[in-house]
């Protein structure tokens, strides 16, 4: 269940890359309650993976404030790390290790030792599906293990705060479904911040979508809301072409 | 603590499981040792230890030839061939050998040389015992050009080589020479004597005074009244003489070691690629605690690298009929300098890694970079041996200080206190390689992120 504890707050977030003149993200102000799924939406270029990268401390802000679990992100980054899950855009996992030994590797870094660590492994392999192929090398797996494996690698800590950067980029329809069972599974446990360009996966995953362009939010609320704002748009997908134009972003 | 050893685990897994990157680090190194060695090694004793193969054509056949070839058959460097495939060479088909590379020298003694030899022999002493018909304007014999006995060489020797080769045929003749000299002063002196004597006695002179001119006999025992003793410079301590195992050994371990740089670089590289930096970067640990996993576990590398390569110098070469490795005297100087040349190239894999966009440009720079570095650090040429510019650079090369303290250690006896300034300077530069990195890092916003 959804409570009222406020998760993560971001208050009027600047973020200038050096050499740039207009700023990445411009005024970021967002609040995450826990328990809650949280759908940050935009097209390229529109600020998402700048906010993420904020929000996971990778990144410093230029100006504004941050808090996650009641810490300053900015003063306490390494505390913040503790609570924090992250699951990249990419496959970041050694390709070169098995599945559990890049599980172990990462279990470890997070602080799990022993026989916690061992089961938590197991548990979280068997939660992928790849039971099978825990000993096998990762540049083994086919593209979609590869996404599930990256997945259970971000949430083996069982973090408070999980943030998912398009977690089901080119996967194949299983996998994919498999990924979004197992997050649905996570509502209300955990806090997740979700970035993604597949708008049925954030209507039926997200509690609550934010749509960016241009480093705004440009309109916020649940998706069954949100939809109901704009008669004209029977879905997500038709509201967020409807806002952020049909022009090509690369 | 815990997540240092798991970073430096890891780095270890990885590198076992990189079949190129243990390539690169192992088997490379090892045939270069083991190549360049005995290569070396037959070069060496072709200067020294072993007999040099010298055509020597002699086509006068008389004292002169003979001198020539007795004294260098004596001298026990050189093996003189007069003969190919049973038959006596003639000068012709011998430079065409020469030429060819089968021979690197040939000795030619033309037809006349010894006549012509005496000839300005006889003239020299005369003139010497008249020393004042020069300067009445009388034309002296001997003035004529000089007897010549060509040395052909193979094009492709050395100068030192030739520089020797010369020297040690001028020893010859000035011996020949000597003795020449000496006998015919010996048979003009008598002569000359009575002629002074007649002339200081006018009509005084007898020829009874004849007999109280002695005979002269001016030879002598041909053996040196000086010698030269050949001997090393050394701290004190264990004696070790100057070799191409002693050289080479250290020389590409340290090559070896510096190659780190490709695979450190290139794990750097990877990981920020592929999202494992920014992943790393969200988990609670530090860039520092990622970077020392790292530096650790190539520094354990590069240990692993200096036993094997020295087992190879002490147990392997030695049985492929090398002298063995000798390790110095002072075995706390020579872990000081394996562990700072290792945590130097440590520091410039990490700087690389970190400034180098791809993996490409990663490896072909390491690469080329460590291969200049190492000609210009005395690695296949000494550094005494280079132009005088060349060994001024030389001194800016990470792996001249390491090789020259390896050297020091291995060669010259030395100790702590004569390798400290080379392990600091390996250390400064190990410093100042990962500051730069870091600094750049945080230029660059930590994990490279541009904006998307």
């Amino acid at each position: 269940m959804v409570s009222d504890l406020i998760m993560l707050s971001a208050h009027r977030l600047v973020k200038v890359y050096p050499k740039k003149s207009q700023p990445a993200i411009n005024g970021l102000t967002l609040s995450i309650t826990e328990g809650e799924v949280f759908g940050l939406l935009g097209p390229n270029g529109a600020g998402k993976t700048t906010a993420i990268s904020i929000m996971t401390t990778l990144l410093k802000p230029t100006s504004g404030s941050l808090t996650v679990c009641g810490l300053d992100v900015l003063r306490y980054p390494a505390q913040v790390r503790g609570l924090i899950g992250f699951v990249p855009q990419e496959v970041a996992l050694y390709q070169n290790l098995t599945l559990r030994e890049n599980l172990r590797f990462f279990g470890r870094i997070y602080g799990l030792r022993g026989k916690e660590l061992a089961t938590r492994i197991s548990e979280f392999i068997e939660l992928v599906g790849l039971e099978e192929s825990a000993d096998s090398l990762v540049y083994t797996f086919s593209g979609g293990m590869k996404r599930r494996a990256n997945l259970a690698a971000g949430i083996l800590h069982k973090p408070k705060v999980l943030f998912l950067d398009e977690p089901t980029v080119g996967v194949d329809p299983q996998s994919r479904n498999l990924i979004l069972e197992r997050l649905t599974g996570f509502k209300e446990k955990i806090t997740m911040v979700y970035t993604t360009h597949y708008m049925e996966e954030a209507e039926s995953l997200c509690s609550y979508v934010a749509i960016m362009d241009a480093g705004q939010i440009i309109i916020e609320g649940a998706p069954a809301e949100l939809i109901h704002r704009f008669p004209d748009c029977p879905d997500l997908e038709a509201l967020f072409i409807k806002l952020t134009g049909k022009q090509l972003r690369d | 603590m815990v997540k240092f050893w798991t970073f430096v685990q890891k780095e270890l897994i990885l590198l076992y499981r990189d079949f190129s990157g243990l390539m690169v680090l192992f088997v490379m190194p090892l045939a270069l040792v083991i190549v360049v060695t005995l290569v070396q090694e037959n070069i060496f004793k072709s200067i020294g230890e072993t007999k040099n193969r010298v055509l020597f054509v002699d086509q006068d056949g008389k004292s002169v030839g003979k001198w020539v070839e007795e004294s260098l058959r004596k001298s026990g460097s050189i093996e003189i061939v007069k003969d190919l495939k049973g038959k006596p060479i003639d000068i012709e088909t011998a430079k065409k050998a020469v030429l060819r590379g089968d021979f690197q020298t040939c000795i030619h003694i033309p037809p006349g040389l010894t006549d012509a030899f005496k000839k300005t022999v006889r003239q020299s002493v005369k003139n010497s015992l008249a020393p004042d018909a020069k300067k009445r304007g009388i034309q002296t014999e001997g003035d004529n050009d000089l007897p010549v006995i060509p040395v052909y060489f193979d094009p492709t020797l050395r100068g030192n080589y030739r520089a020797g080769m010369i020297n040690g045929l001028e020893k010859v003749i000035l011996g020949l020479e000597i003795k020449e000299k000496m006998g015919i002063f010996s048979e003009l002196l008598p002569g000359k004597m009575e002629e002074m004597a007649k002339k200081v006695a006018g009509p005084m002179w007898s020829d009874d005074y004849k007999k109280g001119i002695p005979k002269m006999e001016l030879g002598w025992d041909e053996k040196p009244l000086m010698a030269i003793k050949e001997k090393m410079t050394q701290n004190k301590g264990v004696i070790v003489l100057p070799n191409a195992i002693q050289q080479n050994v250290p020389a590409w371990t340290l090559f070896g070691m510096f190659f780190i740089v490709v695979p450190l670089g290139g794990s750097l590289i990877r990981e920020r690629q592929d999202g494992m930096l920014a992943r790393l970067l969200t988990m609670p640990t530090s860039y520092l605690t990622i970077i020392s996993g790292k530096i650790l576990a190539y520094v354990m590398i590069c240990l692993v690298q200096v036993v094997l390569i020295f087992a190879v110098g002490k147990v392997l070469l030695p049985l492929l009929g090398t002298p063995g490795l000798a390790l110095g005297s002072s075995p706390a100087a020579l872990i000081l300098v394996v562990l700072s040349s290792a945590l130097a190239a440590s520091g410039y894999g990490i700087l690389l890694g970190t400034i180098a966009r791809t993996y490409e440009q990663a490896s072909m720079f390491g690469a080329v970079s460590v291969v200049i570095a190492a000609a210009l650090g005395g690695v296949m040429v000494p550094v005494y041996m280079m132009p005088r510019i060349m060994q001024e650079i030389s001194a800016f090369s990470p792996l001249a200080w390491g090789l020259n303290a390896f050297l020091d250690v291995l060669i010259r006896g030395g100790n702590i206190r004569s390798i400290i300034s080379d392990a600091a300077f390996l250390m400064i530069f190990f410093v100042i390689t990962v500051s730069v990195a870091w600094f750049y890092m945080v230029k660059r916003g930590r994990v490279g992120i541009q904006q998307r």
